[in-house]
């Protein structure tokens, strides 16, 4: 009988034998460009990369902070016209938003500072300028009017004009960390920087990231839906991150270039999905300027970019690329949403 | 084997199985669900959710007479009062598992989760 007995034990032991080994992991969450940032890096030499990502961030926001009297933005922003020396972080940002914003024919433009303050998006001392005040705003948003010299590593921008790294800061922080973190040799790390998604890699067990999709009609609960992602930035732009009601009317943090006020376009939000976090946060706003249909356009000339996209307009309906067909799901809740399918 | 051999291995083996089953959901369950609550980047509490017998809040006081109270139930947090300006960390409401943490950016406060089964690893918007 002696055998019967073992038997339980032994099964016991084999069910629960697949115990898998611990990777190293690190984390950390910190306050930084006025945002909540949340950093998880995995395998070895973990926290020692973690540490390093987090001096970068520090070291970045310095640069960026458009508040800060002596960031480099700042300096930009106080030199009346003259050439501004800047660092080859800040001399990068600027070259590839100045292609974003050709790009994209002005959707996303960078000096748009004066007329984000004029609203109190920068302050959160909110009102609604006159017309007269707008027009003359958007006279001063022009991103043909910064000038860059790579070479001698300066900036030049006229007086009368200001400039605000908002809308690409953070997803070009994400991209420099995901190349620091593989320089260290992480292949598997999740970061979470305001809103901005990076991934590097994919999870530990080799499975996909899910990154959820925030719902813009009810940002603060259940996700709209899923997209399971590894080596990507997920960036969204939505009118529910930064706005204010006034007499009935709703006016939100993305200004429309072309007229110093919120952009109207239809939609409730964007979201971008690549390998570069600069061209996903920058794309996703200009996207969310331009609307669904001069959108679709967009990505359909520009296959070379290698974006997959997520429209959500008013009316809640969901519009993707072909590419996130199998990759993107909507949640449960939200299943009765109609969702279209772009080919290219 | 004579019959009661029989009925004792079969009994014996009725047993293993329903162990092995249970150990092996409870092992592959996800860990019961972990507050954290940081302040100023620093963890300053750990508070077992699931285990929470009874209600309770927990006043976090800041620099300037800023201030949180933080509400715990089993299996659920909410900032239910914040001295903070745009009031963002209590219309949240209440959260159960990690895929949003509750953050108050002016106070530097944020309550996160671990563990409790979300399918989510983050969410971007």
């Amino acid at each position: 009988m002696k055998p019967v007995f073992i038997l339980p034990v032994l099964t016991m032991g084999l069910l629960t034998g697949c115990v898998t080994t611990q990777t190293p992991s690190a984390s950390s969450q910190i306050f930084a460009m006025d945002t909540v940032m949340s950093l998880e890096v995995y395998g070895d030499g973990a926290q020692a990369a973690l540490d390093n990502a987090v001096s970068t961030i520090y070291h970045l926001e310095d640069l960026w902070d458009v508040t800060e009297e002596d960031s480099e933005v700042s300096a930009i922003n106080q030199s009346q016209g003259q050439p501004v020396p800047i660092s080859p972080e800040t001399a990068t940002l600027l070259d590839q938003s100045k292609g974003l914003s050709q790009l994209t024919d002005g959707a996303l433009d960078l000096t748009a500072y004066f007329a984000v303050s004029a609203w109190g998006f920068t302050t959160g001392d909110y009102r609604v300028p006159s017309q007269s005040e707008l027009d003359a705003l958007k006279t001063q948003i022009d991103y043909t009017q910064l000038s860059l010299n790579l070479e001698e590593q300066t900036a030049t921008l006229p007086d009368g004009m200001r400039l605000d790294f908002g809308s690409v800061a953070k997803g070009d922080l994400g991209a420099i960390l995901s190349e620091q973190l593989q320089n260290q040799g992480i292949t598997s790390a999740l970061l979470y920087l305001g809103g901005n998604v990076q991934t590097i890699g994919s999870k530990p067990d080799g499975s996909l990231w899910r990154v959820g999709i925030q719902d813009p009609s009810d940002p603060e609960q259940a996700a709209l839906g899923v997209v399971e992602v590894s080596q990507k930035a997920v960036v969204t732009s939505g009118s529910y991150q930064r706005y204010f009601e006034e007499n009935g009317e709703t006016y939100w943090h993305i200004l429309d270039p072309e007229t110093a006020a919120p952009a109207r376009s239809g939609l409730t939000s964007v979201t971008v999905i690549g390998e570069n976090g600069t061209i996903c946060d920058g794309l996703s706003t200009a996207l969310f300027v331009m609307g669904l249909e001069d959108g679709i356009s967009f990505w359909k000339q520009h296959p070379e970019l290698d974006l997959d996209i997520i429209w959500v307009e008013e009316s809640g309906n969901v519009t993707i690329t072909s590419g996130l067909e199998t990759t993107f799901q909507l949640t449960e809740a939200q299943s009765d949403r109609e969702v279209t399918v772009i080919a290219p | 084997m004579n019959r009661t051999t029989k009925l004792v291995v079969i009994l014996l083996l009725v047993v293993a199985a329903v162990c092995s089953l249970y150990i092996f959901r409870a092992s592959t369950q996800t860990s019961a669900q972990q507050l954290q609550i940081y302040q100023h980047g620093t963890l300053i509490q750990t508070i077992d959710l699931a285990h929470v017998q009874e209600a309770y809040t927990i006043e976090l006081k800041g620099e300037n007479g800023a201030y949180n109270t933080i509400s715990i139930e089993s299996g659920r947090v909410c900032i239910s009062h914040a001295s903070c300006p745009d009031q963002v960390c209590v219309h949240q409401g209440w959260i159960s598992d990690s895929t949003l943490p509750i953050v108050c950016l002016p106070n530097e406060v944020i309550l996160e989760i671990t563990g409790g089964g979300a399918d989510l690893d983050t969410i971007a918007g």
